[in-house]
């Protein structure tokens, strides 16, 4: 029981990096960005390519795939999301919905089906902590995520350009009327979220299989840790994304070892019938 | 009045073609394709009632689909009761169904309601994966094969088939030129254009919404019973398949969200261009369909967002506003 908690809060901090990137983009651009685990997938694909033909440490090769991502996103900003902002939900759902299928696509004839793992020196060692077990690449994970998380929150409550994305993300005109820059922000947003989709991916690759796929399974945890915590907020998200870490963990240990999803699942549904006040951005826009 | 007159011998002649092209194609493959072109333009037919009139994005339509199907399939493998009555079986399963779905995913709009009904199909496609005492689990199972059994739904040739689902697509258009006609029609119009306002003029919006709901599960879950018995085969993964949500928006979002025949305008299209690639590129790449299918939604919804028939009806009125000029 108490295992199961550690292994789900753990893989937790790395669905919080993924929750987070998708909570921004909604807070600031106001689009539910569908395309989120592809970003995440493409991580790990960076981490898994730079692993087998440099032998650089997936948690090394993070250097990059921020970096990279965070260009791709300002790249999706200003090509592809900047020109349905402000229209109706049709183009601004489909639109990052066709290019999550259309990056997994690309993806799946690039690389193919096949799963892809790399094996570091870490990642079959573990921690006795008081009789838990502490599996280290799982803790890295961890650790990492947690502090860029910790690192996302200090810029946008001490930087200028961190307030403004909190400025636009309260009030888009009297933000646009204080002399914010809504491209620029809106720019810089798309490009943090990716990159932190981004460093999930390279952080989950040591004790994760890369496949085309994989993104699927992290936006939807993504969207249920999103709703459950309040939309637009960081620290809602972070709490929830570790509470889904948890709660996926016990529906594996206790239903079975593909249940995780349906637990995940289940929850999303309960909240929507038992609790849809708590979901205030859900129902307004 | 001329132009309508127009548009009805084109109808004609459409119905026509439709009716006599089996006689004439007797290549199995392109029997083949003009039958899945029949079955997705079906489900996206009754996807746009719900997402196109109404503007309900629905991403889940594989939950009905899937029901359909294993409605049909447990009464005919477990009673032996003929797919025929299973079909419509499976229709009312699906429509009761979207009565607790719509009854949960309606209280959101917009990206949540679609997040919230891919959640749906999902839950539905891992229950029938876990439990597999009730029905086959993952494996799934084989339809057992009659040979030519027409009460049991099971033909020789493709042909029958072809019809079969030229009449289902048939219904569904019937009904959609109906309710664009109908009061329902008009409502769902106003729901799809602002939910309060249509609230605040007394529509009775979750009632409206609930309804076109029913109707476009029930057509969808009725595809499912088809689908499965064409391929003689069922399983979680082919019956709760997500590309068959994503079809069925794609499909009339390309051809003219709710509009009547957008959605057989939008599958002609894509699946002509799929059934192109696959005998060019053969079946050998995984994931070509879909790429090229995502970049024209994307060229779609960047270029022209009412869809092929907006850009036609734009075409028209263009013409008769030049005519009414000169």
């Amino acid at each position: 029981m108490a295992q199961a908690v550690v292994n789900g809060l753990l893989i937790g901090g790395v669905y919080a990096l993924v929750s987070i990137g998708v909570t921004l983009i909604f807070g600031v651009v106001k689009i539910v960005n569908f395309a989120q685990g592809e970003f995440v997938m493409i991580g790990m694909y960076i981490s898994f390519f730079l692993f087998t033909q440099f032998g650089m440490d997936p948690v090394v090769s993070l250097l990059v795939s921020m970096p990279v991502l965070f260009v791709i996103g300002v790249l999706v900003q200003h090509f592809l999301i900047r020109r349905v902002l402000g229209l109706n939900d049709l183009p601004q759902i489909f639109l990052t919905f066709a290019l999550s299928l259309l990056i997994l696509n690309l993806a799946l004839m690039l690389f193919t089906a096949n799963y892809r793992t790399v094996h570091t020196s870490y990642s079959d060692e573990v921690l006795h902590l008081g009789g838990l077990i502490v599996p280290v690449a799982k803790l890295i994970a961890f650790v990492v995520a947690m502090l860029l998380s910790g690192g996302l929150w200090v810029f946008l409550h001490t930087t200028d350009l961190g307030k403004a994305m909190r400025a636009a993300s309260q009030n888009r005109d009297v933000a646009q009327l204080m002399g914010i820059n809504p491209n620029r922000v809106f720019a810089v947003a798309l490009g943090i979220a990716l990159a932190l989709a981004g460093a999930a991916g390279s952080l989950l690759m040591p004790f994760y299989p890369a496949y085309p796929l994989v993104g699927q399974v992290f936006v939807l945890m993504a969207f249920v840790a999103v709703v459950l915590g309040t939309l637009g907020n960081v620290i809602g998200a972070l709490i929830a994304s570790l509470l889904m870490g948890i709660a996926e963990s016990l529906g594996i240990q206790f239903i079975g070892a593909d249940s995780g999803l349906i637990v995940v699942f289940l929850l999303l549904l309960t909240t929507l019938a038992v609790r849809p006040s708590g979901l205030a951005g859900g129902r307004r826009r | 009045m001329r132009l309508r007159g127009r548009g009805g011998i084109a109808l004609g002649v459409g119905i026509a073609v439709m009716a006599v092209l089996p006689l004439v194609v007797k290549n199995a493959f392109a029997v083949d394709i003009c039958i899945r072109i029949l079955l997705f333009a079906f489900i996206g037919t009754a996807w746009n009632l719900l997402g196109g009139y109404a503007k309900q994005l629905s991403l889940g339509h594989a939950a009905f689909f899937g029901l359909g199907a294993y409605t049909s399939t447990l009464l005919q493998i477990d009673f032996g009761i003929s797919p025929w009555i299973g079909m419509a079986a499976g229709g009312v399963v699906g429509m009761l169904a979207s009565l607790p779905i719509g009854w949960l995913c309606f209280r959101l709009r917009g990206p949540y309601f679609a997040i919230a009904t891919i959640a749906t199909a999902q839950v539905l496609m891992l229950i029938f994966l876990k439990f597999r005492d009730f029905a086959w689990g993952a494996e799934g199972t084989t339809i057992p094969n009659l040979g030519n059994a027409p009460l049991m739904m099971q033909f020789d040739g493709k042909a029958p088939y072809y019809y079969i689902v030229l009449c289902l697509l048939a219904l569904a258009l019937a009904i959609t030129a109906w309710v664009e006609r109908s009061r329902i029609g008009y409502y769902l119009v106003a729901i799809g254009e602002d939910e309060d306002a249509a609230e605040a003029i007394g529509i009775d919006v979750p009632r409206v919404k609930r309804n076109i709901y029913m109707i476009s599960s029930f057509l969808t879950a009725l595809a499912g019973t088809f689908y499965t018995q064409y391929i003689y085969f069922i399983d979680p993964q082919t019956a709760f398949n997500f590309s068959v949500s994503i079809e069925a928006a794609l499909v009339s979002i390309v051809g003219g969200i709710g509009t009547l025949w957008g959605p057989l305008i939008g599958t002609i299209l894509l699946e002509t261009t799929s059934a192109l690639l696959q005998s060019w590129l053969g079946n050998s790449i995984g994931g070509v369909q879909l790429t090229v299918y995502s970049l024209i939604l994307m060229a779609v919804i960047l270029w022209k967002p009412t869809g092929i028939m907006g850009y036609v009806s734009e075409l028209t009125r263009r013409r008769r506003g030049k005519a009414a000029g000169s």
